[in-house]
């Protein structure tokens, strides 16, 4: 069943053509990879999708419901959020209170603290739950921010580059959350640098060159798929005369 | 607790004042004042502290709150007590229409933008000349001593109205900061992005803001106008006077704390008189002068406010009870 539909949204900024007729759907459940060289357009799409862009052109259809022209928190309170690629924490509030203002989406402040506590639990940061958000690493502010994602219980969860600077532990540990999320019916779309992550987790890839949807099928299928190869290793021939 | 005892003793000691100074004397004004000061940093601060949106157009909300009870009263014969609700309802719309160009702008350009709408509410007063005698200035009427009537032989009572009016604006901003609202304000002062996109709709939750913010400003305006009996255009939409003093006490005790503006107050006010008692006879400027290098010396020494020097007694005390 299909939870996100994206129908041919288009973006420009001045003379870059950030986003380019792309089309794709989501079915409920599924872990979406969303690859491409720097400057594809991917946060731009996130960025779209979850309405703080406005397409020139597309719609979104989230769960049936047009998303045309809606803000980001009517997006949230429908079911789809993103994280940021270089994190936006609250620097000065706790962790907690990071995680708690997400949870005021459903909840009166004692309810959106129980559910805090609980998302904190999740990404494993329980501990430093009292902390100043800026205080912490930059690997424990990404989870941060995973948790205060979560706390706004989304259908949809778009996760922009979560795993960089993780190291292979860390990054199994999240593997594995968005495993069990998946599990608890949460769909999601994942922005990753790290290749071997991304074949390993996602059911299905999107790849997006120069804003425009190059590919779109299992890690395998894209694998495999020559447009995929020359975008990101350029020509063979140009690559043979080297 | 450390902020519930702080605050219970600093009422307990402001309840006090009014008994110890003399009730037909030039301080006891000076304290009815300075206690009204205190709740209008306080209502600044729900935007200013909370929300980091630093406002330099209280003035305008203060003086309709001023005027608003105070033509009432001259026209119709309306008490200031229900003339302080009409003000504070024509603060709230000013404020929101205020707010609804005003928002979206950030920083130094709030200030700006804000700070024009002060002054030109200063013109409007002094041009219609019909409603707010112009330049001239309006005086409250003086008739018997009646509380309904908001009239008192003595300046004790005003003292104790602007000591009620402060714990309670300190209440508001007290409940605000806890609340959902205040959570909100915060995560939209720190990464407005990001609050929109967990689920915070930022243009209703700082409209909000600025709404309370604005109502109870005008009606402090009002008590202003009782206490003071006779204002015009310049002094209750004064920038230096009001609108600049007001921010300058929230910033100079502590930005977004509720102790803060309460401390500035204590600060500032009382020290303005006391350099003017003392150097104003001597040459003119030098009590200003002085003031504005004890502003800019406590500043340096305190960029966070009164309020620090509080937190780090606060902390030398806790470890030498918890060695």
């Amino acid at each position: 069943m299909t939870v996100l539909d994206v129908r041919a949204i288009s973006r420009r900024f001045g003379g870059l053509q950030a986003l380019s007729e792309v089309t794709f759907s989501v079915a409920r459940g599924e872990i979406v990879g969303v690859i491409g060289p720097n400057g594809a357009g991917k946060t731009t799409l996130f960025s779209t999708l979850v309405g703080l862009i406005r397409p020139d052109s597309g719609s979104v259809t989230l769960d049936g419901k047009d998303l045309a022209g809606l803000k980001p928190h009517r997006v949230a309170s429908l079911g789809m959020t993103k994280t940021f690629q270089n994190v936006a924490l609250f620097a000065e509030s706790t962790v907690l209170d990071n995680v708690l203002t997400a949870g005021l989406l459903h909840h009166g402040v004692s309810g959106a603290r129980d559910e805090a506590v609980r998302c904190l639990e999740r990404v494993g940061l329980k501990d430093v739950a009292q902390k100043r958000a800026g205080e912490l690493s930059f690997p424990e502010r990404a989870r941060v921010e995973l948790a205060r994602a979560l706390c706004t219980a989304p259908k949809v969860l778009l996760l922009d580059e979560v795993m960089a600077a993780l190291n292979p532990a860390e990054m199994s540990e999240i593997m594995l959350l968005i495993r069990f999320l998946r599990d608890d019916g949460v769909t999601l779309l994942v922005v990753e640098h790290h290749m071997r992550a991304i074949m390993n987790i996602c059911d299905r890839i999107l790849v997006l060159n120069f804003g425009r949807l190059l590919a779109d099928g299992t890690p395998e299928q894209v694998a495999r798929d020559p447009r995929v190869i020359e975008a990101y290793l350029g020509h063979p021939k140009e690559g043979a005369r080297r | 607790m450390k902020g519930r005892i702080a605050l219970g003793i600093l009422i307990a000691a402001m309840a006090l004042m009014p008994l110890l100074l003399d009730p037909r004397g030039y301080w006891i004004r000076v304290l009815a004042i300075t206690l009204l000061f205190a709740a209008m940093a306080q209502a600044w601060n729900i935007v200013g502290g909370l929300a980091n949106q630093i406002s330099l157009g209280h003035a305008a909300f203060f003086g309709i709150g001023a005027y608003t009870s105070t033509v009432l009263l001259l026209k119709f014969g309306i008490s200031p007590w229900l003339g302080m609700f009409a003000g504070g309802v024509l603060g709230g719309l000013a404020a929101f229409i205020i707010a609804i160009p005003t928002m979206r702008l950030q920083g130094h350009y709030f200030a700006l933008a804000t700070l024009a709408f002060g002054e030109v509410m200063r013109v409007i007063a002094n041009v219609w000349t019909s409603l707010t005698g112009g330049p001239g200035g309006l005086s409250v009427p003086f008739t018997a001593p009646d509380f309904f009537a908001f009239s008192f032989k003595l300046l004790r009572p005003h003292a104790y109205i602007a000591l009620a009016a402060l714990v309670i604006v300190t209440a508001i901003f007290e409940g605000i900061r806890r609340s959902a609202m205040g959570y909100r304000l915060r995560a939209i002062r720190q990464n407005p992005a990001a609050a929109e996109v967990i689920g915070v709709d930022t243009t209703r939750v700082k409209l909000q803001a600025a709404v309370i913010s604005g109502a109870l400003t005008a009606m402090l305006g009002t008590l202003y106008a009782q206490v003071a009996v006779f204002f015009d255009p310049d002094t209750v939409f004064g920038i230096a006077g009001i609108s600049i003093r007001i921010a300058l006490i929230a910033i100079l005790g502590g930005v977004g704390t509720a102790a803060g503006p309460i401390l500035g107050a204590f600060f500032i006010i009382p020290l303005e008189e006391i350099m003017n008692d003392l150097l104003s006879s001597r040459a003119a400027g030098l009590s200003q002068l002085a003031f504005g290098v004890i502003l800019i010396a406590v500043i340096l020494w305190r960029p966070r406010g009164f309020i620090t020097v509080f937190d780090q007694l606060w902390a030398r005390w806790s470890r030498m009870r918890s060695p």
